[in-house]
């Protein structure tokens, strides 16, 4: 084996975490036909292929259906302003190795930070007694698979250096103040990581990406009258520097000025069940949360999820095509290859109101008899992957935005949302709206702000009752989807769509009382 | 391990070292963190292993502080040969930084005064746990659960958890702090069969300090196979204004909303609606609230915070009153304030003496709220709201259980609500809280 160049690595990272002298968005360099050409983990930890055969191979020496390897170099850095000066720097890296054996539905897990043959072998000891029968085979070799390229980067991308990103910080700062004299205070943060992922799996196959993320955000206060209020934006994705131009920096500072100035007129709706526009983009969390976790392969596996007996059902009606894709471009979801060696796909989960798929990770896809999904996600190397979302959306229909607002009547109109939750069993779901109007006569009036939402995924898939041709995709990098204590990023996307029926919490019962 | 000149260092010298290279790399101060966790996860399902993970991981975080100028890293690399490109990046990386004036170590006169007591927090006996305990402590959790979720049962998971933690901090300033414990969890979570596609999901987790402390593991099983049984038939009623009570165990989820504007952070950055509300009156009299960070075997229980200052037991509140807030060194400066600690070690809020029944007979018609989804506080405004599952009981007797319904009101009517505290205290949680009664709250559901 090659002996690891380790101090390469931490020297590299470290100044990754803030002080490179160049901007690799700007280099001229050359980019990758495909992410999954490189031969990273080779050159610069000496993992070859015969190590990852001698690994596997004690993986599977008691026995299991198949094994794989993760090996994740991760580098992550966010710098943050506060009170005028870019004065906060922090840096993350993440190194090491994964290595599971499956045997049915069952895992075997051990990780390790330190990829020196003696540890790995151990990781791998560690994942093998799951079993007690005989060495299962390994492939004869490895096929290196070929993938799209759905956030192309320079081939020796190696995440964004921070002193390319303070100038933008300061920008942000600036122009927020300078949008309102109301804005008392305002924090930005950039945040950023170049992740490189090596799998190699029993049954041949070998995939190499890296992958950039981060995001770019502003959070402000406003004060008027002695009242305050705060509002929070960002835009990022799976983008190197060239994406964080001056239309970004202005619309980041402008979005938080604007929705914070916005809440000082905001009311409280009346609690209770009334109809819910949804208005286009980042509300595409409510897919995510009232359908999207319960239509996760493992949890109808397991035949705990609501919507366990419903493949191949009509769930919606039939104007309803609900998406999770792997390969939109630049994404926070979007992926070359998933973190168990499938490609990057797009899924339909619901075609013409009929649910068609679940999200599949290998496991599950074997239980059903079916190709795997590309769903197959993880933290990082010291979590073993399970079915998760991508970018989860829902195409547009034939309606106007108006249209829609029109034919909701009385109700309420949601432009933002913070965070949600859902109840996998019951699908029960809960998500949070920062920003939205109140709908009277088919009319937006008055603003709103930290309302919950409440309904039940099923029955709220059967109540979205009209859709607009305004589809739109978050834009966001922020958003983190969490199951099983690991998070991973995520984007949604919706159309201006009608829901008949929710439940809004508040304060106020119909009729004003209080 | 780090070895220089073929010597194992131990995290002691490993921290002098980096200490003494980064002073020499060029910082005016530093501060590192070097820990180890061993881990071990089995998860059951089926009456078989599900799931088997163990591993260790090891972390150095170092901090600089250089001309007024700050950054932070964390490296799992711990061999001196890569260590010092590690510590040269960084500093380069302070360097970029704006000035920031308050930006410093703490005054050393800070850290004076640290507990000697024995907080008990690494159980001697955790080493004797055996791969065999693991696995047969899963199994008895799982079949009690099973037991008790009878034909109701569509799918059991059971599992353990343990770690082993350790840490060792240092500072160019003279602080020095270590702390090793352990922790142990067993639990499970149980899917059951309701009306329709129904399948309500509950689920008991327990966790210790020392393994010796967890209940009996059938009564973990089977608490986790009637929480389970409590949620079947929820539905939602409609809304309306009446008294609630927070279990026990779900408290600090509401109560949390307090605690970020309670912060100098928050305070300072003028996110908080508390800001002007120190030594005034934001809740009934039964609002008492006490960190107390030296409870043996405690899950919150420390002897220093992440400053370095000393652990103290606190009052946060104070019948009603808001008597200190969280103030870290960093906004301590900002604010021009003495600082009192930034974080809590275990909450307490002095119990009632009557329990749940009791006061459930005594009302009615109220709601026993038992779990939440979703939600948010905003630290600013002090408006809450989040959804809400539970019990609805009318002159003391079980009516139906509620889903699909939402909870909101602003922090500051909210705690003026609170009319009595039971004498349940949850022990198994950082958040040691009793059940509260709260009057004329808005539930939201048809």
């Amino acid at each position: 084996m090659k002996p690891i160049p380790r101090r390469k690595f931490i020297q590299g990272t470290a100044l990754a975490g803030g002080a490179l002298l160049f901007l690799p968005g700007l280099k001229a360099c050359k980019f990758l036909d495909t992410s999954s050409s490189g031969n990273y983990f080779m050159n610069e930890f000496g993992i070859d292929e015969t190590l990852c055969r001698k690994l596997l191979a004690k993986a599977l020496s008691r026995g299991g259906d198949f094994a794989d390897l993760f090996f994740e170099f991760t580098v992550s850095n966010y710098i943050g302003l506060e009170d005028g000066k870019v004065n906060q720097s922090y840096g993350d890296i993440s190194l090491g190795v994964g290595i599971r054996t499956v045997k049915g539905d069952q895992i075997g897990y051990g990780f390790t930070q330190e990829l020196t043959e003696k540890s790995m072998m151990s990781a791998a000891a560690t994942a093998s007694t799951l079993c007690d029968m005989n060495a299962a085979e390994i492939g004869s070799s490895f096929s290196r698979m070929q993938t799209g390229n759905y956030y192309p980067v320079a081939a020796d991308f190696d995440g964004i250096a921070a002193k390319s990103k303070l100038p933008l910080l300061q920008e942000i700062n600036q122009k927020c103040f300078a949008l309102s004299p109301e804005i008392v205070k305002v924090n930005a943060g950039f945040q950023s990581s170049a992740k490189r992922i090596l799998i190699a799996s029993s049954d041949g196959v070998m995939a190499e990406d890296v992958i950039p993320g981060g995001f770019i955000y502003s959070s402000v206060v406003a004060e008027r009258n002695g009242k305050r209020e705060q509002a929070f934006f960002n835009l990022g994705g799976r983008r190197d520097f060239s994406f964080y131009t001056e239309d970004v920096i202005n619309k980041v500072a402008q979005k938080s000025v604007n929705n914070a100035l916005k809440l000082f007129d905001a009311i409280q709706p009346p609690a209770g069940e009334m109809p819910v526009v949804l208005g286009p983009g980042i509300t595409g969390i409510l897919l995510h949360e009232a359908i999207g976790h319960g239509m996760e392969a493992d949890f109808n596996r397991k035949k705990i999820s609501t919507f366990s007996t419903m493949l191949g059902k009509k769930v919606a009606e039939p104007f309803v095509t609900i998406i999770d894709d792997g390969t939109n471009m630049n994404l926070a979801g979007s992926l070359n290859v998933d973190d168990e060696g499938n490609p990057g796909k797009k899924t339909v989960l619901v075609e013409n109101g009929i649910l068609t798929s679940y999200l599949h990770d290998k496991i599950s896809a074997k239980y059903y008899g079916v190709e795997p999904t590309g769903n197959g996600r993880r933290q990082d190397f010291q979590n073993y992957p399970v079915p998760r979302m991508r970018n989860t959306y829902m195409l547009g229909g034939d309606a106007t935005p108006e249209d829609v607002i029109r034919q909701a009547g009385n109700g309420i109109f949601v432009e933002d949302v913070s965070n949600g939750q859902v109840k996998i069993g019951e699908g029960d779901f809960a998500f949070y709206v920062s920003q939205g109007r109140m709908i009277e006569n088919g009319k937006l009036t008055a603003p709103i702000k930290d309302v919950n939402i409440m309904g039940n995924g099923p029955k709220m898939l059967a109540n979205i009752t009209m859709a607009a041709n305004d589809l739109e995709m978050s834009l966001g990098g922020a958003g983190q989807c969490g199951k099983n204590g690991q998070g991973v990023p995520v984007s949604f996307g919706l159309p201006t769509c009608l829901v008949k029926s929710l439940t809004v919490g508040g304060t106020q019962q119909k009729g004003g009382q209080s | 391990m780090t070895y220089i000149k073929n010597k194992q260092m131990s995290f002691p010298e490993l921290a002098d070292w980096v200490i003494s290279r980064t002073m020499k790399a060029g910082a005016g101060d530093c501060r590192v963190n070097i820990s180890k966790r061993r881990l071990v996860e089995i998860n059951y399902r089926d009456r078989k292993p599900e799931v088997i993970k163990e591993a260790t991981t090891q972390g150095l975080y170092l901090e600089v502080f250089v001309n007024n100028r700050f950054a932070g890293q964390s490296t799992p690399d711990f061999r001196t040969s890569t260590l010092e490109g590690f510590i040269t990046g960084l500093i380069e990386s302070a360097g970029i930084m704006e000035e920031d004036l308050f930006r410093t170590l703490p005054d050393p006169k800070y850290y004076e005064g640290r507990s000697t007591a024995d907080l008990q927090l690494n159980d001697p006996d955790y080493s004797q746990l055996t791969p065999e305990d693991r696995h047969s402590m899963t199994k008895a959790v799982e079949e009690a659960c099973l037991l008790k979720g009878g034909d109701k049962v569509i799918s059991v998971e059971a599992g353990e958890y343990d770690e082993s933690y350790e840490e060792y901090i240092k500072s160019s300033k003279g602080f020095e702090g270590s702390n090793k414990s352990t922790y142990c969890q067993v639990g499970a979570s149980m899917t059951a069969q309701d009306e329709g596609d129904r399948r309500p999901a509950g689920y008991n987790y327990i966790g210790c300090r020392y393994r010796s402390d967890l209940p009996p593991l059938e009564d973990i099983g089977t608490v986790a196979a009637i929480r389970t049984l409590d949620l079947m038939g929820g539905k939602k009623i409609q809304t309306t204004k009446l008294p609630v009570i927070l279990e026990n165990q779900g408290v600090g989820r509401v109560l949390g909303g307090l605690f970020d504007p309670m912060s100098a952070g928050s305070i300072q950055q003028k996110r908080s609606f508390l800001a002007d509300k120190k030594g005034t009156s934001i809740g009934s009299k039964l609002l008492t609230v006490i960190d107390d960070p030296f409870i043996p075997r405690g899950l919150g229980s420390r002897y220093y915070d992440g400053d370095g200052f000393p652990a103290r037991k606190r009052n946060l509140l104070s019948e009603g009153i808001v008597n200190e807030f969280l103030v870290d060194w960093y906004y301590s400066r900002k604010l021009g304030w003495e600082p009192t600690s930034g974080s809590i070690g275990n909450l307490i809020i002095p119990p009632g003496t009557r329990s749940i029944e009791a006061i459930v007979k005594d009302l009615p018609r109220c709601i026993l709220i038992t779990g939440y989804i979703g939600g948010n506080s905003n630290s600013t405004t002090g408006d809450f709201s989040v959804g809400i599952i539970g019990k609805l009981f009318e002159k003391g007797s079980f009516v139906q259980n509620v889903a699909e319904m939402n909870m909101a009101d602003n922090h500051l009517n909210f705690w003026n609500k609170l009319v009595e505290v039971a004498n349940d205290p949850y022990i198994y949680s950082q958040a040691r809280l009793p059940s509260l009664v709260f009057d004329d709250v808005v539930i939201a559901g048809i």
